[in-house]
């Protein structure tokens, strides 16, 4: 039987599909059972949706479109495209 | 969906003929994540640039030899990360992808017998746009993610990445997959706990 210790180290591996079946299962037993466990697992679970909705929004940076140019400019002519 | 996977299946023909308009689609889709990545490893933003741009020509100069083993996204990111990792050799740096030993932000939250010994509670009121002690959620969580050690956030910031799949993510950086989730793991306990102690 998992203790809540267990649980939260495994949080990550269940959100992310990386458990097996059985593991899986035992974990959702725990779950079932223990709030703050199923709390803890809501938690992580928007931990990696903030984290990735965070990164995305940072894709841009000031200065891409002259970065851009200088890569471009940096190739033989023929690789350069219209 | 089909004609997206067919237009995707495309892309590498398209950049090797010097198609503009896909290299700029995948340069805005890419180059933040690879700066910030080689940011973790060669250690200050403006190397970092220097690695990324040198990584994308090399990416366009080798376009033809992408043999589609890797997807496409894998493969440039591992032409980038191998810069930056010869680079912070140059550099005289090396970054420990070493999962082992160190203390996660947990390590005090339980009782002799592994229970909590505070329960979490659910986070109902946690969006993206909330403002928290005067900022944005997301802007505390870019915050948080940029004060990760550098193994943690160079593999949050991949796994986060559109395109590549966990297994060319430990390609990529040289690790298993064990020690990766372990990174990822800590990585997001990390920045939970930046949100916690907020709320």
């Amino acid at each position: 039987m998992l203790n809540c210790k267990d649980v939260a180290a495994r949080a990550s591996a269940l959100i992310d599909g990386e458990l097996s079946g059985w593991q899986a299962m035992q974990m959702r037993l725990h779950l079932a059972m223990c709030r703050g466990c199923s709390a803890f697992v809501g938690q992580i679970r928007q931990t990696r949706d903030l984290t990735e909705a965070a990164l995305r929004e940072g894709t841009a940076h000031p200065g891409d479109d002259a970065r851009l140019a200088a890569i471009l400019a940096r190739l033989p002519d023929q690789r350069r495209g219209v | 969906m089909r004609n997206r996977i067919d237009d995707e299946r495309q892309v590498p023909d398209l950049l090797a003929s010097g198609d503009r308009a896909t290299f700029e689609r995948l340069y805005r889709q890419h180059n933040g994540a690879m700066i910030r990545v080689c940011t973790a490893i060669v250690g200050n933003r403006a190397a970092a640039e220097e690695v990324v741009q040198d990584g994308w020509i090399a990416i366009l100069q080798n376009i033809g030899g992408f043999e589609g083993r890797a997807s496409l996204a894998g493969w440039m990111f591992a032409i980038v990360l191998n810069k930056a990792k010869s680079r912070a050799r140059r550099d005289g740096r090396s970054v420990s992808f070493d999962a082992g030993g160190e203390e996660n932000s947990l390590a005090a939250a339980f009782d002799g017998r592994g229970r909590w010994k505070d329960m979490p509670e659910l986070w109902d009121e946690v969006t993206p746009e909330r403002i928290l002690a005067g900022r944005r959620v997301l802007d505390h969580v870019t915050a948080a993610i940029e004060a990760l050690p550098p193994a943690q956030r160079a593999v949050i910031v991949l796994r986060g990445q559109h395109g590549l799949d966990p297994a060319e993510v430990c390609a990529a950086l040289g690790i298993s997959e064990g020690n990766m989730r372990v990174l990822l793991h800590r990585a997001r306990l990390a920045v939970r706990a930046a949100l916690d102690d907020l709320l």
